[in-house]
């Protein structure tokens, strides 16, 4: 496998190298990590007037948000690849728009099936219906009711991801008031949803599917949004609140938030970043962050990996918890209790990335042609009980033989990625877990096998798919880690489990972006609301530290 | 993307002005012309020829059918005798409606249900403890409407049934050019006319055979636009239109019950448990808060404030569907008009509207919004009996 | 007239006793209807193979609630608690085994011989359980609020955070954590010796659909631990004959033999029973103490039932995951480990947490574990009186073994599952196959025959975060009423769940005096 050096095209636009123009003076906030909440918090900082540094160790801002052009002509999303909950008003706040912010919208959901058969769900409701019907009558009525149901739950959940964690442990009467106003709007949700409310919060996906459905093959696609990037199987209890995530991104009017970004996830970022620094946010990449730097139990700045310092009133961390205490702060500086608690927080990637570039478009047996079924995402995931099985491998130590892949093709729909008539296919694989039994550093040696059984995979629907492809990228959960600073591969910052949420996000207490560490802040994915490409984490941080007046 | 219903072949070389929406997923002709004058004029002069195909139908057999359905539904349906068709509403525990259609007894152990929504589910999940069967036989059957003056000309033309005999709301089997077909004296425009059920293989014979009956009579293939002013004058209701689906609405304030929307008259309280009976029960006694009413907007107010803008009165050749908003003579508001159309054949200008129930006693004066010349005005609205339009031969 | 009562108690297993006891003792007059010919349910004893006795499908009465033992004077009718905890042994293979008490001081010696260190964890371990069961124990000794709450409730709920609260910041926010969370991570905090890991686990599965990788099986664990004491003196059959008497001496009258057909309702409130001979007996109420889908799916008249809440009983999950194996031994039950000891429970779970977490994998996919993980009661070492002299009773529950099998339970399936529990069983107990002089094997399917357990469930439903307090059974059941006037449920399938505890039928009692 080849890996080209990548090219980075835009970043160099809104961004300096660290060595080309060193920062010189004293900053209001350094904010460390160029990834998307970096940048969204940046942004809004200096928004507020602040003087704001922004480092990133990369070559390419955008961390997991990335595209690169990692063989000549093709532009890959490499890691994220779908936008689904970016937070409408982050857009217009910041005018992303104006700084190349676009999203394609997805119309399709295809499975195809082992038996030759395959089922689309479409943005049309009675093209979907009967596409269902051939499966189970009974599902095809039941799945718009689904769908109302759970817009329903989506609607009282989302004002959580809008606004800090509440804080159960705080006597602060205004805290309880903000506890009970979350009460109230759950009265207003019905006695239906509220009780299906509170059981999706314990239940398996597969468990809430199975209330609602008969039929596995509309389940197993289904099911696989409970568990994207999390080390859990479908069959897991507490999977099936993450269900309702995705139902989010269709309530936000007249927004519709499930698409590729045009130009590739990258895109998104660069339209963060060409927002940041035009709201004035000094940006320079090729600058690694070696420590922060301390001063009794304060953060004064940073130290860069050539000994610079550079000194702010803030230092506010883009990289996910365990990097920020255990690498940049430095457990020395940490009382044990805390410590600890970022020690047990659970990351365990268990997700790799196979880019693929392609002569032609890929040929499914089951459905033939380039028609709108491929402008989609394709999942191959042909029942509940494939996925739990891939889940069980990984639970044990290895790659899925037959691992859940999710596919996106950005180029059908957006040519500019690709050269004319190939194609970027980008699978989303899972699971792989960080851990494999001979332990993680042995990945380097799994690598190419992993990508064998991907590929393997997707020719049991596509049988031409080795003869057309020109290049292939593999990232296995050790790669992610190693090239995007994700530690274990998690590409949430840390697993979406529910004692992982909300006022426990990364740890209890400390969940509202501020940390033990007086003047340091916490604005990724590791921050409430978690992972995605959401830039909420970014922009509540940014929210907390202005409210906080310490800049 | 809607898939073409089995008489495609015959719809699509008509339709001349490519005006077609969606139905239930079926490409449905609007109007075959530009303007649909003409195929209303063949519902009230001739007769119009309607592609309903995209009805979903459910076969229900077995010992326990009647009894089964007089569980589901709001009405007795052990009272619909063999040959007998039955309007019929159907509402969700709370008393809330789900969908409104008709049941056809074909015999004792056999009826045939129609509904406006996918209601398969529905009907098998409550079938425990009675002995029947639901098939979904929806994408099996093809149907025409034939309403219109002349249909019963038409028909008798066209099959062996006794239809002299056929009385409203019956049902017949019949053989026409080669093919068995079941007749219902049934349909949606208020007038006289008959549905005709056949195997979709047997579809385009059943059109070509009815057009060739009907051409001496004044047949028309007539689309969805002209049948919304017939069924508007016969003051019919239309489901996710003048009212919504239990099963589809967001909140409470959206649903109905029968009561509220005028079928109070497929309920049939006093019987054993049927699903919604406790809520209806209570409703019946404490009465409703909505009604369902027929509006006649005044003409000369209409035409007076076209006159202020020196303008000619004016109103859309096509029945509306966007609702407004009515009013008392204080001008609060009391409920909203969700359809209307002008009447060709009455010369008025109608609406059909949900209002407070103690607004909805005939005569009683409301206003109605209305748009002149980007004002936003109000006219007064009479309530009026349904139907608007109710000629004798409909039940003749 | 002899057919007509305040109160029509269905099913004589330990919760429609203990109901008929309260009720009976509130001055009611009550029946209670038995299908079987013996009282007990669960806990009825019976002869398996010539001899050899067992005592039935729940074997540990560590969970009786005391509120129970003394609001029905079960001591004035025979009932003694165990001065002694009953420890239970983990087998190995190699090794000595670990024999686990809940006392922290006796266990850590036996903790020490695999790690010192998870020897001194364990007290500051079971000092935190300590620290938080009176909260558990609290929340499960009441009427669950309903999920819509009223301002009876409200106050219930600030109690209930309040209690909370006061458990202290630390723990607090250590329950809040812990509470979703899996019990492989929890116990992977505080401890490193796999045996011992492996061992604390187990008792967290029985009834549910969990392996210890699950999340949420914590929370399985608290509810079994958080409740837990020395036992009966006598087990299940002392406990039965006190819970018996007691209903009698308050007046409350037994009927055997006498199977229900149906729930009578007149405009949808109750007025009595259809016995399965078509006679009636009348009464305004009547309380189930069967499973809440054999109640209202089986029971209440269908044409009766709302489809909203056939709905939320048809979603109640009763995926049985358990078979018992009744072993008749011609000899003691002597594990490899530990020669000569004589242990009245045992387990055999692996010696890491991933082997019980293979033992569950199977039923996800409708077959049963190959190495299954079988929970040990011998019964017969405090009761000679069940085996022949010389011989014992070993009764295992043999995890994991769905009630869906692929394929059905077939005879050759069901000798299939009691073969690998055997096997696992030789492995560390080598002798004991061929000291075997007869056996039963109940499937899943067997036991719902049996003792009338839709899925074979043996706590009527699965316990399970999403199936406790006010959604057990679900949420317009969890309060003992129905929405049937008149009609009550208190069985395993009503909070706080599922084994020998009584606390549904006590509570669900007191909700029917309350109410009338």
């Amino acid at each position: 496998m080849t890996t080209t050096t990548a090219v980075p095209l835009v970043t160099e636009q809104v961004a300096s190298k660290y060595k080309d123009a060193k920062p010189t003076g004293e900053y209001d906030a350094i904010v460390v990590g160029g990834g998307h909440n970096g940048l969204i918090c940046a942004a809004y900082m200096a928004k507020a007037g602040k003087k704001v540094l922004l480092l990133e160790r990369r070559h390419v801002l955008g961390g997991a948000a990335v595209t690169e052009e990692v063989f000549p002509g093709f532009k890959f999303s490499v890691c994220s690849y779908v936008v689904s909950l970016f937070r409408p008003h982050i857009i217009r706040d910041l005018e992303l728009p104006k700084f190349g912010y676009q999203v394609l919208p997805l119309d399709c959901s295809f499975l195809p099936l082992p038996n030759g058969d395959s089922l689309a769900r479409w943005g049309d409701g009675e093209r979907t219906r009967r596409e269902i019907a051939r499966f189970s009558k009974k599902d095809s009525e039941v799945y718009p009711e689904f769908g109302k149901a759970m817009m329903q739950m989506a609607r009282f959940a989302k004002p959580l991801i809008d606004s800090p964690a509440p804080a159960p442990e705080s006597l602060n009467p205004l805290e309880l008031l903000d506890i009970l106003q979350v009460g109230e709007r759950f009265k207003n949700l019905g006695k239906d949803n509220q009780t299906r409310l509170v059981k999706m919060m314990t239940m398996s996906a597969a468990d809430f599917l199975d209330e609602w459905f008969e039929s596995d093959t509309l389940k197993g696609p289904m099911s696989v949004s409970g568990i994207i990037g999390t080390f859990q199987g479908v069959r897991s209890p507490g999977t099936a609140y993450v269900l309702l995530h995705h139902y989010m991104g269709e309530i936000d009017g007249a927004f519709r938030s499930w698409g590729f970004a045009k130009g590739g996830t990258g895109a998104i970022s660069m339209a963060c970043a060409g927002a940041a620094k035009h709201l004035g946010v000094e940006i320079r990449t090729e600058a690694a962050v070696a420590k922060i730097l301390m001063k009794g139990n304060s953060a004064r700045g940073v130290v860069m990996a050539n000994g610079d310092e550079i000194r702010a009133k803030i230092v506010v961390s883009g990289v996910d918890p365990r990097l920020t205490f255990m690498g940049l702060v430095g457990e020395e500086h940490l009382d044990g209790e805390f410590a600890t608690q970022i020690k047990r927080y659970k990351f365990r990637g268990s997700s790799g990335k196979v880019n693929l570039a392609l002569d032609r478009f890929p040929n499914f047996t089951c459905r033939p042609g380039d028609g709108n079924h491929l402008r989609g995402d394709i999942a191959i995931v042909p029942s509940m009980d494939y996925v739990e099985k891939a889940f069980d491998e990984a639970k044990y130590g290895d790659f899925s033989r037959r691992p859940y892949i999710n596919i996106v093709i950005p180029s059908l729909t957006d040519p500019s990625v690709a050269p004319p008539g190939k194609h970027v296919m980008s699978c989303f694989v899972q699971y792989a877990p960080y851990n494999i039994k001979e332990g993680p550093s042995h990945w380097p040696q799994r690598r190419e096998a992993f990508g064998e059984t991907v590929i393997d995979t997707i020719e049991e629907y596509v049988p031409n798919i080795r003869q057309t492809i020109l290049h292939k990228q593999v990232l296995s959960p050790w790669d992610l880690e190693k090239d995007f600073g994700l530690t274990e591969g998690n590409i949430f910052h840390g697993e979406l489990s529910l004692e992982q949420l909300a006022f426990q996000r990364p740890t209890a207490k400390w969940s509202r972006y501020r940390t033990p560490v007086d003047n340091l802040y916490l604005c990724g994915s590791g921050a409430h609301p978690g992972g995605g490409i959401m830039g909420a984490p970014g922009e509540l941080a940014s929210k907390e530290i202005l409210k906080s007046g310490a800049i | 993307m809607p898939v073409p219903t089995p008489f495609h072949p015959r719809t699509s070389a008509l339709c001349t002005s490519y005006r077609w929406k969606q139905w239930s997923g079926y490409h449905a002709v609007c109007s075959y012309e530009t303007c649909h004058e003409r195929e209303y004029n063949a519902f009230r002069q001739g007769a119009g020829l309607l592609d309903v195909t995209p009805l979903f139908k459910y076969e229900v057999r077995g010992k326990g059918a009647a009894d089964f359905l007089s569980h589901v539904l709001t009405k007795d349906a052990r009272k619909v005798k063999v040959g007998q068709v039955s309007y019929v509403s159907w509402t969700d525990d709370k008393g809330k409606m789900l969908d409104d259609g008709t049941i056809t007894r074909i015999a004792d152990d056999h009826f045939r249900m129609t509904a406006a929504l996918p209601t398969y589910y529905w009907l098998e999940k409550n079938r425990r403890g009675y002995d029947v069967t639901v098939s979904d036989v929806s994408d099996q059957i093809a149907t025409l409407a034939l309403q219109g003056p002349t249909s019963r000309a038409i028909l008798k033309k066209a099959c062996d049934a006794d239809l002299d005999k056929l009385g409203f709301f019956k049902t017949t089997a019949c053989r026409m050019d080669g093919f068995e077909a079941r007749i219902t004296r049934t349909g949606y425009t208020g007038d006289l006319g008959y549905e005709v059920w056949v195997k979709n293989a047997d579809a385009l014979k059943l059109w070509d055979h009815l057009m060739d009956a009907g051409k001496d009579h004044g047949i028309e293939a007539a689309g969805l636009d002209a049948l919304d002013i017939t069924r508007i004058e016969a003051g019919f209701i239309l489901l996710d239109v003048d009212y919504f689906s239990a099963k589809d609405c967001l909140i409470e304030a959206r649903k109905s019950t029968p009561y509220e929307i005028g079928l109070g008259w497929t309920v049939n309280l006093d019987r054993e448990p049927f699903i919604g009976q406790a809520a209806l029960k209570a409703e019946k006694a404490k009465g409703s808060k909505w009604a369902f009413v027929g509006l006649d907007i005044d003409w000369l107010e209409l035409e007076a404030l076209y006159l202020a803008q020196d303008l000619p009165p004016s109103v859309p050749g096509a029945a509306w569907r966007t609702a407004v908003p009515v009013f008392d003579q204080d001008m609060g508001q009391v409920g909203q008009a969700t359809s209307g159309a002008w009447s060709p054949i009455l010369k008025k200008n109608l609406a059909l509207a949900t209002v407070l129930n103690e607004h909805s006693k005939p005569g009683t004066k409301l206003r109605i919004e209305t748009t002149v010349e980007f004002k936003r005005q109000s006219v007064t609205a009479t309530v009026v009996e349904k139907p608007f339009f109710n000629p004798e031969r409909k039940r003749a | 007239m002899a057919n007509n009562f305040d109160v029509i108690v269905i099913g004589a297993g330990h919760n429609g006793l203990a109901a008929a006891a309260a009720l009976a003792k509130g001055g009611r007059k009550v029946v209670v209807l038995e299908r079987r010919a013996h009282v007990g349910g669960l806990a009825a004893g019976e002869e398996f193979a010539p001899g050899y006795k067992t005592l039935g499908l729940l074997l540990d009465t560590h969970g009786v609630r005391r509120e129970a033992v003394d609001s029905l004077d079960l001591a004035d009718h025979g009932l003694k608690l165990q001065d002694a905890e009953t420890p239970v042994y983990a087998a190995q293979e190699k090794g000595p085994g670990l024999l686990l008490y809940r006392d922290s001081a006796k266990a850590a010696p036996e903790i020490a011989k695999h790690s010192e260190k998870d020897a001194k964890s364990y007290v500051e371990f079971r000092a935190f359980v300590e620290r938080i069961t009176p909260f558990v124990a609290g929340v499960l000794a009441c009427q669950p609020p309903s999920i819509v709450p009223t301002a009876c409730d409200l106050v219930k709920l600030a109690k209930t955070g309040l209690s909370l609260r006061l458990l202290g910041e630390k723990d607090m926010l250590e329950l809040l954590r812990i509470g979703p969370m899996c019990i492989a991570d929890w116990l992977g905090d505080w401890f490193e010796s796999d045996l011992l890991k492996t061992a604390l686990a187990a008792p967290a599965f029985p009834g549910t659909f969990m392996g210890p990788w699950s999340a949420g099986s914590v929370a399985t664990w608290l509810l079994g631990e958080c409740s837990a004491h020395n036992g009966v003196a006598g087990g299940p059959a002392a406990l039965t004959k006190a819970l018996e008497a007691a209903a009698k001496a308050h007046g409350a009258e037994v009927r055997l033999n006498t199977p229900v057909r149906s729930i009578r309702l007149k405009a949808g409130t109750v007025t009595g029973v259809t016995l399965e001979d078509g006679s009636e007996l009348h009464a305004p109420v009547v309380l189930s103490s069967l499973d809440p889908k054999r109640t209202f799916l089986g029971l209440v008249p269908p044409t009766e039932l709302s489809m909203e809440l056939e709905r939320q009983v048809r979603v109640f999950k009763t995926r049985g995951t358990a078979a018992k194996l009744s072993l008749a031994l011609k000899a003691p039950l002597e594990f490899a480990g530990r020669k000569g000891e004589r242990f009245a429970a045992a387990r055999v779970c692996g010696e890491r947490i991933d082997d019980l977490e293979k033992s569950f994998d199977a039923v996800k996919y409708r077959r049963f574990s190959e190495k299954p993980y079988l929970e040990i009661r011998v019964p017969s070492v405090s009761d000679a009186s069940l085996a022949p002299a010389g011989g014992h009773v070993v009764e295992v529950l043999v995890h994991f073994a769905p009630h869906n099998l692929e394929g059905g339970w077939t005879p050759e399936s069901a000798k299939a599952l009691a073969e690998a529990a055997l096997n696992v069983l030789e492995r560390v107990a080598p002798g004991t196959r061929a000291n075997v002089v007869g056996q039963e094997l109940l499937t899943p399917v067997d036991l719902e025959s049996r003792y009338g357990l839709t899925g074979g469930h043996i706590y009527h439903g699965e316990h399970a975060l999403d199936q406790v307090y006010s959604l057990r059974p679900s949420v317009d059941l969890s309060r003992y009423a129905t929405p049937f006037p008149g009609l009550f449920i208190g069985g395993s399938g009503s909070h706080p769940g599922g084994g020998l505890t009584c606390a549904p039928g006590t509570l669900a009692a007191a909700a029917v005096l309350k109410a009338s």
